[in-house]
């Protein structure tokens, strides 16, 4: 199973060595004798499911956990890593899928943050020394950035850049770079793997874990696989087609992931003219039929989103919408739930969830109308008995209601959204990235329910930035290109196809 | 990690939620510092002080506090409320002597339902600026503190003291505050104002816990645009809440005036703090999404019992304030540091 190369020149390039990591949480294991090692000028993938144990690994590495058994080795050194400025200090730096970048700052004052210089006596701000230090780093790693913009203004992308910066500027020898992709668009993604190219160039040992298997042949070297908090094996990524990746993330091949299509699209639900957000997305006029799968593909920042919410009432928008053969003027969140339109937002964290209640409350939050009795009475057996079927239907994990929603892993939260939705019974269901960063068992979940929802009648629109998942699930794509609908292709779509969907989201942009 | 290792970590951080702990804490302090008191000083634990003096005396403001509770479970906050209950304590007298001649029969009802409109009236001021327009709720209510005090010093003409100049109809409106009812015989009775909170927390715990309009308030607190994506009318909701928060003022202008048979412009200054005060200590968090309505009861009384064993103690007037401010600085302390370890 293990294809570690112990060879004497493997080891001089080792930067990090990671014998027999054990954590326990509470008495429960989340790492039980995990191995892993990372070379000079080497990009080493780390994959796993959800609760698979890679953040609680990069978590041991970047000093969050201070009671770890076994060994680290770092630089040919021994340690033990105990406080994350330690790991920082050593040379270890983590970027999070969520930035920690400073909006409100510039470039510049974000790569030298902690790092300023004043003046001896008056303590004013040296900012020209500033400037000049994140100039040079900018210019080491040829980044195409403007050190006096301001961070907010910039693309995730590039804040992403900003917090590379930052890190190569601290003379970091190992980078994690922890699911970077999830929220980037298709040009972005490109541009990411591009400097992780770079970066491994300059001799650093990069770590990068994602859940999109189907990227890691075109950024990574080796991949390691950690299942249920053991590690599966490592693998030269060259030898180890995608299929093979998934079955030991999983023991079964990805291919089984997508279900059946045996949906039949029928009379149209929904009539959307000349729908326009200013700034946003121009003029897009589409029908949506009983029992069809619309999926909607573009890049991050195309408007793909803004029309869903659009549609929805979650933002404001001129144009036409039927519903049912009736115009829905002034639509409201409120007003689409009771007409029968639902939406799966695209931020779970932010948009999908109240994270401090309980699954029980989160589940039962949209259709409290039809639960309630006299007097506005909400009988807590009536919300518990329907909550507790919800759970079971959706197979949360936990099956408890009183569980927070915050301490469920991100497949679960997803669950709860879907099945708030499912129990208000929609006619017309928006999901738009229902599966971003959710683990693979819950994401194959998920497809079949839209492919069994869309059977029974209802009309789903599909959003996704994982176009294999628009493509093999809708039977017509919109592709939205700078806000505009720019083509309408037939799905579902076969897998050399996708390569033909991702090139009709890109084009406007590679010659605009 | 595992499924399993997930639901039981779970099952743990839901069998010991903040809030609960927060409110463990609270109760545990008002044990051990009653236990002290009542050593020293054996006046403490009886009928008499504890029920007709300080929960006759705490409960307008624990009317207060409730109000003030739905809007902070939402997520806002209402600096206003001493200035809202200063206003309807002088609409509330105004409108009796104005409505004298009528007889109590009319006068009594009249007002007190005058007033209450007031309340609700200045509350959805709060309400549609903060739900609706989307300004600060902070900004907002120390706005509206300065102008709603300001029209209680127009009303009275500048700020002198208005009373009822009727003798009789003031005797007879003192019955909402002097009543008593028995309880257990003579010597255990329950006085009006204790009544009223009593209906207050019952009626509001009815709404927070049964009714979809305490669903949305929770779920509102918890994640605002998370609420309205699920197809609640949020700011309908919130403004709500406020002019929930402005009833009880009105309700609590009622007792107030009940018991000092005057009403003044600068009255209540201050109290805005104590009512924030006893929430926090409760247990319901700044930014809301948790709480309830029992945790600022056991808040309201444990900040009332410390004033009242300071009393009991003879400590100084001087040291009072120290005292209240570390307990509740403890306490949310407590809170946070609890938080801190379970999210570890």
């Amino acid at each position: 199973m293990m294809q570690n190369d112990h060879n004497p020149a493997a080891a001089a390039r080792t930067v990090l060595l990671m014998s027999g990591i054990v954590k326990d949480f509470s008495g429960t294991r989340a790492l039980d004798e995990v191995d892993f090692d990372v070379r000079r000028g080497e990009v080493h993938a780390l994959i796993g499911e959800n609760g698979a144990g890679k953040s609680t690994l990069m978590n041991v590495l970047a000093g969050r956990f201070s009671d770890y058994r076994g060994q680290i080795i770092f630089d040919g050194r021994p340690v033990r890593i105990t406080s994350p400025r330690q790991a920082l200090k050593m040379g270890i730096a983590v970027i999070y899928q969520e930035l920690r970048v400073l909006g409100n700052l510039s470039v510049a004052e974000n790569i030298m943050l902690g790092d300023e210089r004043s003046h001896p006596w008056t303590k004013r701000l040296d900012r020209t020394f500033i400037r000049d230090q994140a100039l040079r780093t900018i210019e080491y790693l040829g980044f195409d950035l403007d050190p006096d913009q301001s961070v907010g203004q910039l693309s995730t992308a590039r804040q992403c850049m900003v917090e590379i910066a930052g890190a190569v500027r601290r003379k970091v020898k190992l980078l994690v770079f922890d699911e970077p992709t999830a929220s980037l668009g298709g040009e972005d993604v490109e541009r990411l793997f591009q400097v992780i190219k770079d970066l491994r160039a300059k001799g650093l040992g990069i770590v990068y874990i994602s859940h999109r298997l189907g990227e890691l042949p075109r950024v990574g070297d080796r991949v390691t696989v950690l299942r249920d908090g053991r590690k599966v094996g490592t693998r030269r990524i060259s030898d180890c087609p995608v299929s093979e990746m998934s079955r030991m993330m999983l023991g079964h091949v990805l291919s089984e992931v997508f279900p059946e299509k045996t949906n039949r699209p029928g009379k149209c639900i929904l009539k959307v003219r000349g729908l326009s957000r200013k700034g946003r997305f121009e003029d897009i006029s589409f029908d949506l039929h009983e029992g069809e799968v619309l999926g909607i593909a573009g890049l991050l920042g195309s408007g793909r989103s803004e029309i869903a919410r659009a549609i929805f009432g979650a933002d404001r928008s001129v144009g036409l919408v039927e519903f049912q053969g009736r115009a829905m003027a002034r639509r409201t969140p409120g007003r689409s739930c009771r007409n029968g339109i639902g939406m799966v937002p695209e931020n779970r964290k932010l948009q999908g969830n109240i994270p401090a209640r309980s699954v029980g409350e989160n589940l039962n939050i949209s259709i409290l109308d039809r639960l309630a009795g006299r007097l506005g009475y909400q009988s807590p057996g009536r919300l518990a008995d329907h909550a507790r079927s919800m759970v079971e239907r959706m197979k949360v994990q936990p099956p408890r209601l009183q569980t927070l929603v915050r301490n469920l892993s991100g497949g679960n939260q997803q669950k709860v959204i879907v099945g708030r939705w499912l129990a208000a019974n929609p006619k017309v269901l928006i999901f738009d990235e229902p599966t971003q960063g959710i683990d693979i068992g819950t994401k194959a979940q998920i497809y079949k329910l839209i492919v069994k929802l869309a059977e029974e009648g209802r009309g789903i629109i599909l959003i996704s930035s994982e176009l294999i998942e628009v493509g093999k699930l809708a039977d017509r794509i919109l592709v939205i290109r700078n806000g505009r609908l720019a083509k309408e292709i037939k799905g579902p779509l076969m897998d050399r196809d996708i390569e033909m969907l991702f090139e009709a989201c890109v084009r406007e942009v590679e010659h605009g | 990690m595992s499924k399993g290792q997930k639901e039981r970590r779970a099952i743990m951080s839901g069998a010991l939620s903040f809030s609960r702990l927060q409110r463990v804490s609270v109760l545990s302090l008002l044990v051990i510092l009653g236990a002290y008191t009542s050593y020293r000083s054996p006046t403490f634990l009886t009928w008499g002080n504890l029920v007709d003096n300080l929960l006759t005396n705490a409960a307008a403001l624990g009317i207060m506090a409730a109000g003030m509770t739905f809007v902070m479970i939402g997520g806002g906050f209402d600096l206003s409320v001493a200035s809202i209950t200063a206003v309807c304590s002088v609409v509330l007298v105004l409108c009796m002597d104005a409505l004298s001649s009528f007889g109590p029969v009319v006068a009594i009802p009249v007002s007190v339902l005058l007033t209450a409109l007031v309340g609700i009236a200045l509350g959805s001021v709060n309400g549609i600026l903060i739900a609706h327009i989307g300004v600060n709720p902070f900004v907002v209510t120390l706005s509206t503190m300065l102008v709603f005090r300001g029209i209680a010093l127009i009303l009275t003409g500048g700020g002198q003291a208005k009373q009822v100049a009727d003798l009789a109809l003031r005797n007879q409106f003192n019955w909402i505050y002097d009543a008593r009812i028995p309880l257990f015989g003579r010597s255990y009775q329950v006085s009006m104002p204790i009544v009223i909170f009593v209906v207050v927390l019952v009626v509001g715990i009815y709404l927070l816990r049964f009714t979809r309009f305490g669903h949305y308030i929770y779920a509102i607190g918890g994640n605002e645009e998370a609420a309205r994506l699920a197809g609640v009318s949020t700011r309908r909701i919130k403004a709500a809440t406020y002019a929930l928060c402005g009833f009880t003022c009105a309700l609590a202008a009622v007792i107030f005036v009940a018991y000092t048979a005057t009403a003044q412009a600068e009255s209540h200054q201050g109290k805005e703090l104590d009512v924030i005060a006893s929430v926090i200590v409760g247990g319901t968090p700044l930014g809301g999404g948790s709480g309830g309505l029992l945790a600022t009861l056991t808040g309201l009384i444990l900040l009332q019992v410390i004033q009242n064993l300071l009393t009991q103690l003879s400590v100084g007037p001087e040291y009072r304030p120290v005292i209240t401010g570390l307990i509740i600085v403890v306490v949310v302390t407590i809170d946070v540091l609890a938080r801190r370890r379970s999210s570890r």
